[in-house]
């Protein structure tokens, strides 16, 4: 038992540490995610002359390996674009696309899923395009994908164990860092798998009650 | 300087100089993610049998089995068998024993992804009118004969779409057991970048790559699968 102290207990502070850069990295990325997967969806359905591109932009994020890309975005993109300047923003710019062209198709659908009379409703009280979408479309889209939007956030978590790849000082990071130092990585990588999965499971738990909720209150959200 | 460094990212003839080498290592993704999906379909249907099996403690393990293994990442999986299990069994047999680490990598990804299909089976599993079953067993099957000509021809079919999307994630996660040092694309592509230096070209074209595989890996499983189940239900 004694080793789980030193292994562990008494690394507490680092741990925790490393969790916390975990928690922050997986909130901008989703925060990205579903800025951009709204952004790229919506230029795939209502402007015509960028759809090809959003198509292929969807469909690259999506197929290729998430570790493939953090390694592209971290070293490619500061030679092309300039930007991302630290390995700390490459890794939430590349889980954020990654999962944005998830989400772009989950919006997609949501809004193609809303029956037309809804619309042409909106549009015989005298609302403008605009409001339609603000008023009609958006809070359904949301609603109707919000469980598929938590559960793209418990992809993110799981997938941001790799940008201890690119020396993000992470859970995993900070993990691994004391495996290397103690060479005893029995207790300290079974508690780091606890941590990650109990933290998954907390948010797939989150996710399914408020899918239960909103279909209670409105009928929604059948997933 | 944008565009420079656009056309280097572009210029893929490093990345094809060596294509060879690469290649070598993309057929190491594709095995791994063979041995890797036979583990995790068979697991996945043992898992799911347990979760629809009448005795409580049972479901119980197939449960545990599910959000274990849904919730947990890849990576810290791969690293948890190749590291930790060799340790922990080594104990247990009192001996020294090591993993090949592509022996850890189809463990970690075939356990991993075993939740995944274990709840695809059992959807498809209960999905199956109850009709069926009391009609096989009026007719005097035993439960085995049930599970392999009534159950499962109809769960495998209904299965198809979401298992394809399961193998799909499930080749993609192969890339991460270059971190490992089994020598797949990634594991190259990094030993290459020692030699020639130039990361633009060859993540470039590993992205691409792997894009171009997998996109067209997803494209032709879909289509054959559907195929092959309009055929059967027309």
């Amino acid at each position: 038992m004694s080793n789980w102290e030193r292994l562990v207990w008494n690394q507490r502070e680092v741990l925790l540490k490393g969790f916390l850069v975990t928690v922050e990295i997986c909130l901008i990325a989703f925060a990205i995610a579903v800025v951009g997967g709204m952004l790229l969806c919506l230029v795939r359905l209502y402007v015509k002359p960028l759809k090809p591109l959003a198509v292929l932009l969807i469909e690259f994020f999506r197929a290729t390996p998430i570790f493939v890309q953090l390694m592209w975005v971290a070293y490619v993109w500061p030679e092309i674009f300039g930007w991302p300047g630290t390995f700390f923003a490459a890794g939430c710019v590349a889980l954020g696309v990654q999962s944005s062209g998830y989400l772009a198709e989950t919006f997609r659908a949501g809004i193609e899923a809303i029956p037309r009379g809804h619309r042409e409703a909106g549009y015989s009280v005298g609302m403008s395009p605009p409001q339609v979408f603000r008023r009609i479309v958006l809070p359904q889209t949301l609603l109707a994908s919000a469980p598929s939007i938590v559960n793209q956030f418990t992809v993110i978590v799981k997938s941001s164990t790799l940008v201890s790849v690119i020396t993000v000082q992470d859970l995993m990071f900070q993990a691994l860092k004391l495996v290397t130092v103690w060479y005893e990585p029995i207790e300290i990588l079974t508690v780091t798998a606890g941590i990650y999965i109990g933290f998954v499971f907390l948010v797939s738990l989150a996710g399914k009650t408020l899918a239960d909720r909103l279909r209670l209150r409105y009928g929604l959200a059948a997933a | 300087m944008v565009s420079d460094a656009l056309a280097e990212a572009l210029d893929l003839t490093t990345f094809w100089e060596y294509r060879e080498v690469l290649l070598r290592g993309l057929a190491f993704n594709v095995y791994t993610f063979l041995a890797a999906a036979t583990v995790s379909i068979a697991i996945g249907l043992a898992a799911a049998l347990l979760r629809v099996n009448r005795l409580r403690p049972l479901r119980w393990a197939g449960t545990v089995h599910v959000e274990l293994f849904r919730n947990a990442p890849d990576y810290i999986m791969v690293v948890w068998v190749h590291f930790v299990l060799p340790l922990l069994l080594g104990k247990l047999l009192g001996s020294r024993i090591e993993f090949d680490p592509f022996v850890s990598a189809v463990i970690a990804l075939g356990f991993v992804y075993s939740g995944y299909f274990a709840e695809t089976f059992r959807t498809g599993i209960q999905a199956i009118p109850l009709g069926h079953l009391e009609a096989a067993r009026a007719c005097g099957m035993s439960e085995r004969q049930i599970l392999w000509r009534i159950t499962l021809p109809q769960v495998v079919r209904r299965m198809l779409p979401e298992a394809v999307n399961i193998f799909v994630s499930q080749f993609k996660a192969t890339t991460i057991i270059s971190l490992i040092a089994v020598p797949d694309l990634m594991y190259r592509v990094g030993m290459v970048l020692q030699q020639e230096m130039k990361p633009l070209p060859l993540y470039t074209g590993a992205a691409l790559t792997y894009f171009i595989v997998v996109y067209l890996f997803a494209g032709t499983v879909r289509a054959l699968s559907e195929r092959w189940r309009n055929r059967i239900y027309a």
